[in-house]
């Protein structure tokens, strides 16, 4: 197994830039994904780092080995590709066999060479040795797919062909896993089943891994640490609490989860104005006159009565919106909008819209950006 | 993991990557040594007059010199020669322009009722017009051409059915004439027109139309003023097609024309055959190539952005036109255009089934005879038509498959250009060109089996090349990172993944290969050594020699062995895997 360290990384197609230095510390067995839209650069990243993109500055360290260099089928990384890129002349074990058959075609002797390359050219040229076909039955277990071993991939469903994907991915014992975008093509409950599978898998083997994902609630449910990136940059990198809760910038807090952001000034020792339209104590600290102010949704209290002298506020129900677990109200503060989520029980008064209500803003739950 | 992995070093780096670049540099290395090498010394020849050879000037400086003094030698009193009045060979150059361009104004002119009744109207039988509009092209021009001779020669059998019916004396035309030679041409080339324009018509926007319609257009004038000129970009296509292909074409002028009609790819011919004539013969060559070249970028540029197959969205249904008044009569014409083909294939089947046939309508009587005696005595040149067809087919399939390799994965758009030429240059051309390069040490190979296949390979390269790089681009590029990723080289990835995947596509392509082999005349005559001669040399000598019965006979065997092939490619290409 290996950390995975990335030094100042440049990638430049031909004038646009897409990646304008990256650095990435990723310790040995950790869950680490890339997060951000489409176009961030983390797909590149990810691709620098598997070798198939050649890198115009920095570099890039598996283990302890400068990989710049080496050629990307000689990296030993094991990458599940977004569309899986199963080979579909070959059936489940033959994916799984082929790093091992062409290990062996590179690496056996003379005789084990011939056997292979017949192998990968033909199933009826050969049966696999008995140690790789237990090493292949081994990793499709591990994805408890060791009874379809003969089914042709066409014949499998999503699910499986992703679970194939990584079985092929693994079964070559690579120093890092590297995963493109790999739930994307699910269905959203499937996605939550393979979500839980692969990181179970993970924690298992204990392996390095690469997450690419723009779906940040994959990001915070299955990695230990998560990069968010924009522009070819890394604009924050940190655990998935550290990340909900102390966002470094705008950005970082409205792709991680639902947010109201507002623009305040302050006017006082912990007291900001916001929109111009009400003044909220906090306990966050800032240099300058003006801030953002970020208010999670779930961090405001809806209150009956207006008990409490600070941090209370009226506002008026626009829209309230019912998600099952939870109901999301639109409250229109002067000329705020501000989006309130309580969890649903039963007995706890639900409001409509054109009601009237108070809202209560803990201190610590308003974050100075 | 259990072995740290090895820095690699230096050789293995070169191994692993290096393998890829230097087939790229073998291609290259192929498609310079047998096109490009042979198209630049047959364009010097034509201004030095004497032969040049470029190959010995690499190994021997005394031929160096010779060449040296050769090329100070160099003028355009050859071409000055070709453009005065009365040169044997600008008359060829007119006589060749005037036929292609009469067969392509009459094939576009014919095809257009029948174009529009496929694409249009419900005309009755349409799959088996569409079946038999198709085959001419299957069949070689010069059995076609025998065919004629068969029907309408002084003793075929329409001239005797015509005669008798008038009473009159002789032939109702002369075969051996330009006449013979555009209808044969117009016969048999104009499915190449067809298909095109039906495609157009059925693109060409319908919502036009319709407005057309719905502002009270009568049908006849949407389809003259609305209609046709939404189509005329496909019409003007197919028609420089057609004028590229009849300019090229050997088969038809070499069996139908007369000693006194010159024609561009005959004298060429008799240039290097006969006469050994280099500067004639190069200087015809180069003028073959320009001019196919340059018809070939018109119907290029009247292509251009007009890609029929992949247009998007929603095909519109097409409200096809069922009314009796219209399609009876298409279907009347349709099928006369169709009947001259057929019967022209029929009469040569019936005249090697026959014991004697001439001045009747049938034969004396009917026999299996021929069969047997090209079954016993021509088994050699079946043989050399496979061995010669397959030898071309390998050739093509590794070129093609590492053509198509570069030019969509590493965007060798140079490659792309380079064996793309072959196109432009006629069959006859490139025999020329190959004789004048390779009959010299160091690199002497004319009148090698090797030299022969080599051509046929280069001819068919495009085509090849074509049907390969479908399969190349439907395999997704991930597919090939999977592998590199999972440890394979470059290489390794192209012999296990991509090889098998473009498979389809490799035995459409590799079958149409040898089916074009085997009707292959121009090359063949030009660079065939006796003891290599395939089926179409032994069909082609036994025309000229009057053996009419076992050239038949071996002619309908070509167009069987043709006609099997491409079905079972056509099958394979709908069929195929994506």
């Amino acid at each position: 197994m290996g950390s995975v360290t990335v030094k100042g990384l440049v990638k430049q197609y031909s004038d646009v830039p897409a990646l304008k230095g990256v650095d990435l510390n990723i310790r040995e067995g950790e869950f680490y994904a890339l997060l951000g839209p489409s176009g961030c650069g983390k797909t590149t990243t990810m691709r620098c780092i598997a070798g198939f993109e050649d890198i115009t500055e920095g570099d890039i360290y598996i283990g302890e080995q400068r990989v710049n260099d080496v050629a990307a089928n000689r990296r030993n990384c094991g990458m599940v590709f977004q569309s899986y890129a199963l080979f579909p002349h070959y059936n489940v074990f033959e994916n799984v066999a082929y790093s091992l058959t062409v290990r062996d075609l590179y690496r056996g002797s003379y005789g084990k060479r011939v056997k292979s390359f017949a192998r990968l050219m033909s199933r009826k040229l050969g049966k696999p040795p008995k140690e790789l076909y237990q090493k292949v039955m081994d990793a499709l277990q591990t994805v408890e797919l060791d009874h379809l071993a003969e089914r042709g991939v066409g014949e499998l469903s999503g699910g499986q062909q992703q679970r194939v994907a990584l079985a092929r991915a693994l079964v070559m014992e690579p120093a890092v896993l590297l995963m493109d975008e790999p739930l994307s093509n699910l269905d959203k409950k499937l996605r939550n089943t393979m979500r839980t599978t692969i990181r179970n898998i993970q924690q298992e083997i204990g392996i390095t891994t690469i997450f690419v994902t723009h779906d940040q609630e994959e990001a915070m449910s299955m990695a230990d640490r998560i990069a968010v990136m924009k522009d070819g940059e890394i604009v924050q990198q940190a655990t998935p609490t550290e990340l909900y809760g102390k966002p470094l910038t705008p950005f970082v807090a409205d792709f991680v989860g639902s947010s109201n952001l507002y623009d305040a000034t302050v006017i006082g020792e912990r007291q900001v104005k916001i929109n111009d339209q009400f003044v909220v104590h906090t306990n966050g600290v800032t240099a300058s006159n003006e801030a953002k102010v970020l208010i999670r949704p779930e961090g405001i209290k809806i209150i009956r009565e207006r008990h409490e002298s600070t941090n209370v506020i009226e506002g008026q129900v626009t829209m309230s919106t019912y998600f099952g677990p939870n109901i999301r109200y639109d409250v229109n503060v002067g000329t705020a909008n501000v989006v309130v989520e309580q969890e649903f029980e039963p007995g706890i008064p639900v409001y409509d819209q054109g009601d009237h209500l108070f809202l209560h803003i803990p201190e610590e739950r308003v974050l100075l950006l | 993991m259990k072995e740290k992995p090895k820095k690699p070093t230096r050789f293995q780096r070169l191994r692993n990557w290096d393998s890829l670049k230097l087939l790229k540099y073998a291609v290259i290395g192929f498609f310079a040594l047998f096109l490009m090498i042979p198209l630049l010394s047959v364009f010097i020849v034509s201004f030095t007059g004497e032969p040049v050879n470029l190959f010995g000037s690499f190994v021997n400086p005394e031929i160096l010199s010779t060449n040296i003094e050769r090329l100070s030698n160099a003028s355009f009193e050859h071409y000055a020669n070709l453009f005065s009045s009365g040169s044997v060979y600008l008359s060829a150059l007119n006589n060749s322009l005037l036929l292609s361009i009469l067969v392509s104004v009459i094939v576009i002119v014919m095809c257009l009722p029948i174009a529009y009744a496929f694409a249009r109207t419900a005309m009755p039988f349409k799959k088996t017009l569409a079946a038999l509009c198709t085959m001419p092209i299957i069949v070689p021009t010069f059995i076609s051409a025998a065919g004629f001779i068969i029907m309408f020669g002084r003793t075929g059998w329409v001239t005797h059915v015509f005669n008798t019916m008038l009473g009159t004396e002789g032939a109702i035309f002369n075969v051996y004439s330009m006449l013979g030679i555009i209808l044969v041409q117009v016969f048999f080339f104009f499915p190449f027109a067809l298909w095109p324009m039906v495609a157009a018509f059925k693109i060409a926007d319908l919502s036009v139309e319709e407005a057309s319609r719905n502002l009270g257009a009568k049908s006849w004038s949407t389809m003259v003023f609305v209609t046709l000129p939404l189509a005329l970009p496909g019409m003007i296509s197919s028609a420089l097609l057609i004028f590229t292909v009849s300019f090229s074409d050997f088969g038809t002028p070499i069996i139908l024309a007369p000693d006194g009609l010159n024609l561009i790819v005959v004298q060429a011919y008799r240039e290097i055959s006969g006469f050994f004539n280099w500067a004639g013969a190069s200087i015809l060559t180069v003028i073959m190539v320009i001019v196919a070249a340059i018809f070939f970028w018109l119907q290029r540029l009247a292509t251009k952005g007009k890609d029929y197959g992949t247009v998007s969205g929603k095909p519109k249904k097409v409200k096809l036109n069922a009314k009796k008044a219209v399609t009876l009569p298409l279907f009347t014409y349709t099928s006369l255009v169709v009947l001259l083909p057929v019967l022209t294939v029929f009469s040569v089947f019936i005249q090697s089934i026959a014991t004697t046939w001439g001045r009747d309508l049938l034969p004396r009587g009917f026999t299996l005879d021929h069969y047997a005696t090209i079954f016993t005595r021509s088994t050699d040149n079946i043989m050399n038509s496979i061995i010669l067809a397959s030898g071309a087919l390998v050739i093509s399939v590794i070129v093609a498959t590492l053509v198509s390799y570069f030019v969509v994965r590493q965007n060798a758009t140079k490659l792309d250009f380079i064996a793309s030429i072959p196109l432009v240059v006629p069959g006859i051309a490139l025999g020329i060109a190959f004789i004048q390069t390779f009959n010299t040490a160091p690199l002497q190979l004319t009148g090698t089996a090797f030299l022969l296949i080599v051509a046929y390979a280069i001819r068919r390269m495009p085509y090849m090349i074509r049907s390969t790089m479908g399969s190349m681009m439907a395999i997704r590029s991930d597919i090939e990172e999977a592998s590199v990723n999972l440890g394979a080289s470059r290489l390794l990835t192209l012999t296990t993944i991509v090889g098998p995947l473009m498979l389809p596509g490799i035995v459409a392509g590799s079958i149409l290969v040898f089916v074009t082999v085997i009707k292959e005349t121009s090359v063949t005559i030009l660079l065939a050594p006796s003891e290599w001669a395939p089926m179409s040399l032994m069909v082609f000598q036994n025309i000229l020699r009057g053996q009419m019965y076992t050239a038949s006979a071996m002619a309908i065997l070509i167009i069987g062995v043709v006609l099997i092939l491409q079905l079972v490619a056509n099958r394979l290409t709908k069929n195929s895997l994506y």
